[in-house]
């Protein structure tokens, strides 16, 4: 009986693959020609040399790398959009873990209110929500304004590291609550009740039980926030401005304003890299039994 | 190891009352199962018990103490889930283990009383497998260790053997039972399943309605019952709407001699338990008698049930259990449906159980609650 047992799964399991292969394979043709192509080809470019005559010279040279790497400018442009991209998801997981645990645990019909109260963000373009941010931190804006009249001194956050990271962390919020909130949804509540029988207080039985079920979906959420806050464009460019730079927006400026395409493509592939590179470490931290 | 009181103990969300004023006072070392149809409040009343679900009135005593302001971590009971509610991240081991760590027993001390645990519970040989490799009864057996190893003060058990098959929960029902006899724990169990409950418990309390409809043994709930609802969710009945009059029931155009003798007259409900009534040849009279016509017969092997035919849209089934191996009468005969005391049970129209004349000692033992 155990024989059968073990058996049918596994045929089923093929079945099903090939199945998902079938249906993946549409979505994996799109993606291999609108995402890998274009990805090729900054690659290229990447290695090409630029001639502010005849702006891109086909070679094979790795000097774009070397300009980057050999540049403080460019390096602590780099070293800004990391700090960035950390303090947004440090700050996006403090916030939104509360959330996303309080949110998976209602059942009342204030649930779907407060599930739409943090999808709502998501129907307004970031640029108009930087918008909002700049009528708050700009010079003469409600902060300033408020500021000036509580203290006597004006407060400009403008084109400062707090207004960036707190434009991020609210275009970033919803993401990470949505993820860790379905994560906390699969875990039975009955096992927290479960825990709390067994004389664990509710913060207890937090860390002991829910926490590290729910690491798998944090460590997601906390990975998808960091992902778009190093890419962050939109943000940087209308809270960051000329002297707060991120590293989206400068490849932007390169790539048009300097038409330096190969160096633009080296900057894009070193971006890309690192974020890569510290996506792939950061699943090291969570221990192997809790992985998916 | 204690004694539980409920107290006039009450639930009501807005206007809605989940739990009605249950009182119920558990000896310690007993097995109280709370029986009744889903949504009649014995999850809610054993969710206030556990701390869970805050109580709206009453109270609940714990060896004559209120534990209502306990927080759940603190009232020491140990909790059996329907669902087992196991840590699925944690081994068996630890999954027993855990409530001995929130209480900061000692490793040595804890890994004793695991491993003793693990061997009560049959465990052994799995101690460092995780939840999802076990079977359904292997989890229950864990969630049952688990509760046990904290020593609580009361067992809780939220349908312990719902989520298994049919062949393994006699089995797990009598383990349960076993180990709960063994410790002398106070024990309160929930379930709807009639077998279960009768097979499990020293004294059931029959839930609807967020009410007790009754108290008491096996025997009493069976024998007899203090409403129409217990005696159709205990065994079954035949439930027969009708006026007293003079020692007779009049059911539609239908008229049945009682066994008993009965005060009172007017609207009433004649419970008749099938597997009491038997069939004689038609024609004979006398207390315990209604005339009437096969309609349907089975043949079951130990049991021949038929279904009988009083009068115009009045029927009732008998379970013919005689070891004799008579043979199956046909539809459409006609016969005489015969019963003594012990198959009926008379209820007035307030659905209170109406007193029978005649001797039965046992009669005065019966509490009633509505």
């Amino acid at each position: 009986m155990e024989a059968v047992a073990a058996k049918l799964p596994v045929a089923y399991g093929e079945r099903q693959a090939r199945a998902a292969t079938a249906f993946l394979s549409p979505a994996l043709l799109v993606v291999s020609i609108m995402l890998v192509a274009p990805l090729l080809l900054v690659i290229r470019f990447s290695l090409n040399r630029y001639d502010p005559q005849e702006l891109m010279i086909e070679a094979f040279t790795g000097a774009n790398y070397l300009r980057f790497v050999s540049d403080p400018f460019y390096v602590a442009v780099l070293r800004t959009t990391l700090g960035v991209a950390f303090a947004t998801t440090v700050i996006c997981l403090l916030l939104g873990l509360p959330m996303a645990y309080r949110l998976a645990r209602m059942t009342s019909r204030w649930k779907t209110f407060c599930m739409l109260c943090i999808v709502l963000p998501l129907f307004v373009s970031s640029v108009v929500r930087m918008v909002g941010w700049m009528i708050l931190f700009a010079h003469g804006g409600v902060i300033d304004n408020l500021a000036r009249w509580v203290t006597g001194n004006g407060l400009e956050l403008m084109f400062t590291p707090f207004a960036v990271v707190m434009g991020i962390v609210s275009v970033n919020l919803p993401y990470v609550v949505l993820t860790v909130q379905s994560t906390i949804e699969t875990i039975d509540p009955r096992v927290e009740e479960a825990a709390q029988s067994l004389g664990a207080a509710p913060g207890r039985s937090f860390w002991r039980v829910v926490w590290p079920l729910a690491l798998p979906g944090i460590a997601i959420a906390g990975i998808l926030c960091f992902i778009l806050a190093m890419n962050a464009y939109a943000t940087p460019y209308l809270l960051g401005g000329p002297r707060f730079q991120m590293m989206a927006p400068l490849i932007y400026q390169v790539f048009t304003n300097n038409n330096d395409w190969p160096f633009a493509s080296a900057m894009a592939i070193i971006l890309m890299a690192t974020t890569l590179v510290l996506t792939a470490g950061s699943s090291l931290l969570i221990p192997r039994r809790y992985r998916g | 190891m204690s004694r539980l009181q409920l107290d006039r103990l009450g639930k009501s969300y807005g206007t809605s009352v989940v739990v009605d004023s249950v009182s119920l006072d558990i000896a310690q070392g007993e097995m109280v199962v709370l029986l009744g149809p889903s949504g009649c409040g014995k999850t809610t009343t054993l969710r206030m018990i556990a701390g869970f679900v805050a109580a709206s009135s009453g109270d609940i005593r714990l060896d004559g103490s209120s534990i209502l302001n306990l927080p759940p971590y603190k009232r020491d009971l140990g909790l059996v889930f329907q669902s087992y509610a196991l840590f699925p991240h944690l081994s068996v081991a630890r999954n027993v283990a855990f409530g001995l760590e929130m209480r900061g027993v000692a490793r040595a001390a804890r890994e004793a009383r695991v491993a003793e645990m693990l061997r009560l519970a049959r465990l052994e040989a799995l101690a460092e497998r995780l939840p999802k490799q076990l079977s359904g009864g292997q989890q229950q057996r864990v969630a049952l260790a688990r509760a046990l190893a904290i020593e609580p003060r009361v067992l809780l058990l939220d349908e312990p053997l719902s989520n298994l098959d049919a062949a393994l929960r006699g089995e797990v029902g009598r383990d349960i039972r076993l180990l709960q006899r063994e410790s002398g724990l106070t024990t309160i169990m929930v379930t709807h399943d009639q077998d279960e409950a009768m097979a499990m418990a020293d004294r059931l309390v029959v839930m609807k309605d967020g009410r007790v409809q009754q108290t008491g043994t096996q025997e009493d709930l069976y024998e007899r019952p203090a409403t129409p609802f217990v005696a159709g969710f205990i065994g079954r009945s035949n439930m027969l709407p009708g006026t007293l009059t003079n020692g007779m029931v009049v059911a539609g155009d239908a008229t049945l001699r009682l066994a008993g003798q009965f005060a009172g007259t007017g609207a009433c409900t004649l419970a008749l338990r099938p597997e009491r009534l038997s069939l004689a040849p038609a024609g004979t009279d006398g207390p315990g008698t209604a005339p009437g016509i096969v309609e349907l017969a089975s043949y079951l092997g130990p049991v021949r049930e038929y279904l009988v035919r009083l009068g115009q849209d009045v029927r009732v089934l008998v379970r013919d259990t005689t070891a004799r191996p008579t043979p199956l009468l046909a539809a459409g005969e006609a016969v005489t449906i015969q019963w003594d005391t012990g198959a009926e049970r008379l209820f007035d129209a307030a659905d209170a159980p109406m007193p029978c004349l005649q001797d039965d000692p046992t009669e005065a033992r019966i509490t009633h609650h509505v």
